[in-house]
């Protein structure tokens, strides 16, 4: 794994426009960055991320088994009670899921280490699948880029496959919904709507604001039509806490991603893989605060709010002095504490965390996102990847 | 290969197709693919000799392997309409399927030959496969859909072969959006979601 300095294509602006990427500035702040690139090894990519990110899955899974018989284990989750029974039943039906990011410390040396998994509400798709694929092409074609070169990135082929897979009888119709006011969610929510399109789904979007709940119990878009498949770009344990929690059992409706997928995007997942697995290569030590086996950390470690999105409330910790920090709404459920990765790649003051994506829990594609701090956030910058030939 | 053979965005209109790619059907077997010589010589990785040969190569092996039949609704019936093209082989008029493309062996050093690629047979396109290759005999459906005035667009294209051994080869993808009649019920509420999200200001994502 090397970070390589590339000339930016010197249209890229109008060439990732011409792709509909309309976020690649956020605030005024490049967020798409080509002037560098990470370069793996194909052994790099297919023994330390793609091998364990399948191997991680499945430990999940096992986690979900083990957590939904367990009332202790919902509760430490601080999942509501009352949305205990609909979780199982969408576990013990078999709802299929579309997509999870699982974020990885890796810096070429060493097994990779899971930092968490976004594995409700990822985004950084579309950049993924389309942006950066279009400039490793553009890349060989300028002749930046070796011939031959490689990604690992077979996302869109493989949600177009999903999307066809989500429901039987296929093709089916689907609404997909986000909140209003944010490019990012929007931009992420379109491309999988144009996914869904290839798919040959009847498809439809509404803003998450404009669902509705019919008398019948069913949940509606903005122009009343009902809902029978929703992919929604929203955490679930807000779902659970809003006025239509309490409609979700009786709606009727197959959601993507599946709730039961609530269990694995909660930081305390972290804990629990790691007490199923103690000495994982791919797990840091990760305990629930409060947990007298936290004095077995290292010194430096990282305390992360068991609901926490774009490194919201995340505190870097060595010996109990802040070193870093990002602000945010979380936090009142409780906290996890991580071991802090040592294998985070570095260079020149810069960070990068390898984002692993699963497309019906198959690992097919890679992202990095660079931030000048050790905790990612939502300031963060896109970078591409090569694998070389 | 690790990333996608082709991208199609049906919003933005544009197709993109990886300039090459291995066929993943035995993943220790990389191959390249080109659809034409020219694309084999604008693509860079042979030089223009080096296609010239594999495009020859495999306009040879179709004549000698690809399936023959003596009329041409019986090859339509395997490869489609327009998937077949005549043929005098030794003496004699058959139909036989176009040549689509042809693959050969990556870094093989040129020792093997270059493998004509021909249109997917029925076989190769599954019952409510999107592939348009795959729909000729079905009319094309595409159409809006509903929501917000979301006007999500509809038409893109794709890449499905078979081999002279009858072998399918696919690049995902393709279709359009299709309506459907939907029936209504009284509303009773609406806004019960995003009470969080307006609350905290936050991003409801990662």
């Amino acid at each position: 794994m090397r970070r390589v300095a590339i000339a930016p294509r010197p249209d890229w602006i109008q060439q990732v426009e011409r792709l509909g990427f309309a976020f690649h500035t956020i605030d005024g702040e490049t967020y798409w960055d080509e002037s560098a690139a990470f370069a793996f090894t194909l052994e790099e990519i297919e023994r330390d991320i793609e091998a364990p990110s399948e191997v991680i899955e499945q430990l999940c899974f096992a986690f979900i088994e083990k957590a939904l018989a367990s009332e202790q284990i919902l509760t430490q989750l601080a999942i509501p009670a009352q949305h205990w029974d609909y979780i199982r039943d969408s576990w013990q039906r078999g709802e299929r899921n579309l997509y999870g990011r699982l974020d990885l410390a890796y810096d070429g040396r060493g097994p990779a280490k899971v930092l968490e998994y976004n594995a409700d509400t990822p985004t950084a798709l579309f950049e993924s699948s389309v942006v950066q694929w279009d400039w490793l092409e553009q890349g060989m074609a300028r002749g930046v880029l070796p011939r031959g070169a490689d990604q690992f990135n077979s996302l869109h082929e493989r949600l177009i496959a999903a999307f066809q897979g989500l429901r039987e009888p296929s093709p089916y119709r689907l609404h997909l919904t986000c909140v209003e006011g944010s490019a990012e969610d929007k931009g992420t929510v379109d491309y999988l709507a144009d996914c869904a399109i290839q798919a040959e789904l009847d498809v439809r979007f509404s803003y998450i604001e404009e669902i509705g709940l019919l008398a019948d119990g069913r949940f509606c878009d903005g122009a009343n039509q009902p809902i029978e498949t929703l992919f929604k770009l929203y955490p679930w344990e807000w779902m659970f806490r809003e006025q239509y929690g309490a409609a979700l059992a009786g709606s009727r409706c197959q959601f993507i991603e599946p709730p039961w997928k609530a269990l694995l995007s909660n930081k305390g997942l972290l804990a629990y893989l790691w007490e199923m697995e103690p000495g994982h290569p791919n797990l840091l030590p990760a305990f629930f605060e409060g947990d007298p086996r936290c004095a077995t950390l290292a010194a430096r470690h990282v305390r992360k709010p068991l609901y926490s999105r774009e490194g919201a409330n995340v505190t870097l910790l060595e010996r109990g002095k802040v070193l870093d920090s990002d602000d945010g709404p979380y936090g009142a459920e409780g906290y996890v504490l991580q071991d802090a990765a040592t294998n985070l790649f570095s260079e020149d003051g810069k960070y990068a965390v390898l984002g692993s994506w699963l497309v019906a829990s198959q690992p097919c594609g890679l992202c990095l996102r660079e931030d000048a701090s050790p905790i990612t956030k939502n300031t963060s910058r896109f970078l591409p990847h090569f694998i070389e030939p | 290969m690790k990333r996608s053979t082709q991208i199609g965005l049906a919003a933005a209109g544009v197709l993109l197709v990886a300039t090459a790619w291995s066929l993943t059907g035995d993943d220790s077997d990389e191959s390249l693919v080109y659809n034409s010589l020219g694309e084999c010589q604008s693509g860079g990785q042979l030089s223009l000799q080096q296609c010239e040969t594999a495009f020859s190569e495999a306009t040879a092996a179709r004549l000698q392997d690809a399936p023959k039949y003596r009329s041409q609704g019986e090859c339509e019936a395997q490869y489609g309409a327009n998937g077949c093209s005549t043929a005098n082989i030794g003496g004699a008029q058959f139909f036989i399927p176009a040549l689509a493309g042809f693959m050969l062996a990556r870094g093989l050093s040129g020792s093997a030959q270059a493998q004509p690629l021909l249109p997917p047979t029925t076989a190769a396109c599954p019952p409510g496969s999107p592939q348009p290759e795959c729909q000729q005999a079905r009319s094309s459906s595409s159409g809006s859909s509903g929501g917000s005035g979301s006007p999500y667009g509809s038409s893109s294209r794709s890449r499905a072969y078979s081999t002279t051994s009858g072998r399918g080869l696919t690049a995902a993808f393709a279709g359009g959006a299709r309506s459907a009649s939907v029936r209504t019920s009284s509303v009773s509420s609406r806004g019960g979601f995003g009470s969080i999200a307006r609350s905290f200001s936050s991003h409801s994502s990662s």
